[in-house]
């Protein structure tokens, strides 16, 4: 097998992964919301309600394609695709085991911090071109919004990078064979999940989509398959960072006190894996508990607390690792 | 307030007025151009909400009802006046704020002109519906409406 | 931007009449010739509470001009009225604040029988006080969950519709109806409580008080909760008496009227309770206010329970009552405010004509003002604290 065959199987076993988690995180989403809001969620279509995604799959597979007699037809037909390229393409550096990446990129981290940008993009697009002006509002909420904390999202990420010294991602995991990132970089834990949970608009800071206010936000006039991308790509979005948490603050793949253990090493996909749901169940914990922030206080926080409370903590993170750590 | 302090008030804006103890309450019937300075002085007085406003179809005219209460005491007075079929609504919307949709909407279920109000719009009923509190108009069955 | 207060001394009322066209250009151009937008919020939306239209002129995501405009559920009850039987009436105005129907069919039946000299035995104002705080607690709790979800949080909504459930079966037993209740009658009510009704509305308020705690801490505790709602959509107490304002709402602002303690009916001159009153007249105090007119509901409903007198449950009225002819006005305090039953009769079997003045009609009518300035977040906020049900507004 040569290695561009390599590299398409790869690629093919990211895109399945992308769909898989898509199903299972809607799955797990209604379930984890329906226990916290004292209902059960489905439990109707197959056991335990485990068919309802796919019965949800083929009901938006066979919707009428509806598109509104004035929106944009290119750029509307176009914007669920730049939600949703972006997130795959961010799946490309993520390293779920040692040598089980699609690519080892050198600068991994960056790459995918790059294609995580280029979603507002395509919210934006989408809130634009359906020609609508509840849309409108929420597409122009996002790009505020997003623009707004993928600043503090990429400085927090800069404290691991540090200490791993590289941005490659399957570097950064195994320099935490030792200690966990989290523990020296907690205040960068933290601004990470306030700026993850917003970059995903998830609630507390779902104001592009606030379901009391907007209905859907900026896909109001989506319907079928494309709303299905759109919605698919928010899950993969979750997925994503909250990998990306787990890379940068809790050792990837590593089990503590079995990181040479080759049974745990064989394991790491599934270690990878468990990780990161319980990142995303935090996430829909989060979500389903909390209220909204208007939109004005979530841009003052992000810009007047966030940016600040994470330039310092570069700024003084830099200081001692080079003046204390590193001789 | 004592008990007879809107006579006071009335007879010091010098406003032509007749006043009644009935069961519903105190009652002041007076014409129609006086209700301005009459609700005037008695917001001035003391009458600090107006409870309710609406109009009633006695069979020859129309007959409004202001409702007025003073909070120190709670003592409600009636204000009554008259006006003819398709006459006009005088607004006292800068007096009692709260007379705002009651205006429109009696002028809009018993057929009267709005005057002095500052969105004499319709309130409750679609453009096209006849005054429906007129006792002319009749409740019927099931009836088709078109919207154009 | 989010500190709003109302100026009497302003001209209330819209500044403006909606042209025909959709776009509306601001005065003062600049070079970059913004326009503002002009949005429908409603009447399906669903936030509105039902199906209210507001008109909201935008400028970015800041409100300038707000027109609220009902009339998309008229059903002509009062017109309707005209044209029914005394008792008769009273499946109307179930209707009409289907969120209380006790209170409306109650301050009806007051008015009838204050017009045909009606005296109705103890035990049924009794029952009709038991049972209009059932209601009030009923309709309080659902006000509480839809202001949760305005903010965004959806939990507390699913958690209190647990308690109304159990506050629905309480009042099916007794009623035989879950909303729609049809229950007091001119003359007293339709039927006795039935037997171990007392202990399961005791068992429910045992477990009802952690509850409410758990609500309240879960939504008003919540420091999002009250970022987002504390100083919006401050409504001064010269502004809430100008406007007519009722219930909570008038009280948050500083006004301290209840019905049922300054001109009492039924029960309520025997019964021991507190009217919460606030100063600020922002969504905050409003929401304080009605948590606490829970507490006091169910401490009222204590009382009720334990002193329940024997006796019949109505007067003996005639199938077809003819009050004399004349003019009544009765009150009671709905959960939402003075809600009021003024009714002319001609001495016929039918009322003459019946005027519902509903409290949230009043409250309604601040919305053009108490909007204007702020974001269309605190729209839906604001509008959700001042909790109307249009049932009552359009009628």
């Amino acid at each position: 097998m040569n290695a561009a065959g390599a590299v398409a199987i790869r690629i093919l076993a990211m895109l399945l992964l992308l769909l898989v988690n898509g199903v299972v995180l809607i799955y797990m989403l209604r379930k984890v919301l329906g226990r916290l809001h004292i209902r059960i969620g489905p439990n109707r279509v197959g056991p335990f309600g485990l068919l309802q995604t796919t019965a949800d799959v083929v009901k938006l597979l066979t919707k009428e394609d509806l598109m509104p007699e004035s929106a944009d037809k290119w750029l509307f037909w176009i914007a669920p695709f730049v939600v949703f390229v972006p997130s795959f393409l961010a799946y490309l550096p993520l390293a779920f085991g040692p040598d089980l990446a699609v690519t080892r990129l050198d600068t991994g981290l960056l790459f995918l911090l790059a294609a995580l940008s280029l979603i507002p993009l395509g919210v934006v697009m989408a809130g634009w071109a359906s020609n609508s002006k509840w849309s409108l509002v929420g597409g122009m909420r996002a790009a505020g919004q997003q623009i707004a904390y993928e600043v503090p999202l990429m400085l927090a990420v800069l404290g691991p990078v540090m200490m791993a010294g590289s941005m490659d991602l399957s570097r950064i995991i195994e320099a935490q064979k030792n200690l966990w990132f989290v523990f020296p970089q907690f205040i960068a834990f933290i601004i990470y999940i306030i700026a993850a949970q917003a970059d995903t608009q998830q609630t507390p800071f779902d104001m592009s989509e606030a379901e009391s206010e907007l209905i859907t936000g900026f896909a109001n006039e989506y319907g079928g398959m494309r709303f299905g991308f759109l919605f698919l790509a928010e899950f993969s979005n979750m997925f994503i960072v909250s990998a990306l948490g787990v890379s940068l603050f809790f050792g990837g793949w590593y089990v503590p006190f079995l990181t040479e253990n080759p049974v745990a090493l064989s394991l790491a996909p599934l270690i990878f894996m468990i990780k990161t749901y319980m990142g995303i169940f935090v996430m829909m914990w989060a979500r389903g508990s909390l209220p909204r922030i208007r939109v004005d206080q979530l841009l003052a926080f992000s810009w007047k607390a966030l940016i600040p409370i994470s330039l310092s903590w570069v700024v003084i993170w830099a200081c001692f690792q080079r003046l204390v750590l590193v001789r | 307030m004592p008990a007879s302090a809107h006579e006071t008030l009335l007879r010091d804006a010098a406003v032509v007025h007749t006043s009644e103890t009935e069961l519903l309450g105190t009652v002041v019937r007076l014409d129609c151009v006086n209700v301005r300075p009459a609700l005037g002085a008695l917001a001035a007085g003391g009458f600090d909400q107006l409870v309710d406003m609406f109009a009633t179809d006695t069979g020859e005219a129309i007959e409004l009802t202001y409702h007025l209460r003073a909070f120190s005491g709670f003592e409600t007075l009636f204000v009554k006046c008259t006006v003819e079929y398709d006459g006009e609504l005088v607004s006292v919307w800068d007096i009692y704020p709260a007379a705002l949709f009651p205006e429109r909407e009696a002028a809009e279920l018993l057929g009267m002109s709005l005057t002095g109000h500052p969105n004499p719009k319709r309130l409750l009923t679609v453009e096209g519906t006849e005054p429906l509190l007129r006792k002319s108009v009749a409740i019927r069955g099931a009836q088709e409406v078109q919207f154009s | 931007m989010s500190d709003v207060r109302l100026d009497v001394s302003r001209q209330p009322g819209p500044r403006w009449v909606l042209p025909k066209g959709l776009r509306r250009v601001p005065e003062g151009l600049d070079e970059l010739a913004t326009e503002h937008l002009i949005l429908n919020m409603g009447p399906q939306h669903p936030s509105t509470h039902g199906v209210l239209h507001v008109l909201l002129e935008l400028d970015g995501e800041e409100v300038q001009a707000a027109e609220a405009s009902v009339g998309y559920l008229h059903r002509g009850i009062e017109k309707l009225a005209e044209s029914r039987k005394y008792h008769q009436v009273g499946t109307l105005l179930d209707r009409a604040d289907y969120l209380a129907g006790l209170h409306t069919e109650t301050a009806f039946a007051l008015a009838v029988e204050r017009l045909a000299g009606i005296e109705v035995p103890r035990k049924a104002d009794w029952i009709r006080s038991l049972t209009m705080e059932l209601c009030r607690l009923a309709s309080h709790v659902v006000w509480a969950g839809t202001f949760g979800m305005d903010a965004g949080a959806m939990a507390p909504f699913l958690y209190i519709m647990r308690d109304r459930e159990a506050l629905l079966d309480i009042l099916e037993a007794i009623t035989g109806g879950r909303m729609m209740f049809n229950y007091v009658r001119p003359g007293g009510v339709f039927a006795d409580l039935p037997a171990g009704v007392d202990t399961k509305i005791r068992a429910f308020l045992d477990v009802f008080d952690t509850y409410l705690e758990e609500t309240d801490a879960l939504l008003g505790g919540n420091e999002i909760f009250q970022a987002r709602i504390k100083n919006v959509g401050v409504i001064s107490r010269d502004t809430a008496m100008a406007f007519g304002l009722a219930g909570g709402t008038m009280r948050a602002s500083g006004i301290d009227f209840d019905v049922r303690r300054d001109m009492p009916y039924a029960a309520y001159t025997e019964l021991d309770f507190d009217v919460p009153v606030a100063s600020g007249g922002d969504c905050w105090d409003r929401y304080v206010v009605r948590m606490e007119e829970m507490r006091q509901s169910v401490r009222m409903i204590r009382q009720l329970v334990d002193g329940m007198p024997e006796g019949d449950f109505t007067a003996k009225v005639p199938k077809v009552l003819r009050p004399p002819a004349g003019e009544m006005y009765a009150a009671v305090e709905s959960p939402r405010g003075e809600l009021g039953i003024h009714l002319v009769s001609d001495g016929g079997p039918t009322p003459y004509r019946m005027r519902l003045r509903s409290p949230a009609y009043y409250n309604l009518a601040i919305t053009d003002e108490a909007i204007a300035g702020s974001l269309i977040a605190d729209a839906v906020v604001i509008i959700g604290s001042l909790d109307i049900v249009l049932g009552e507004i359009d009628r």
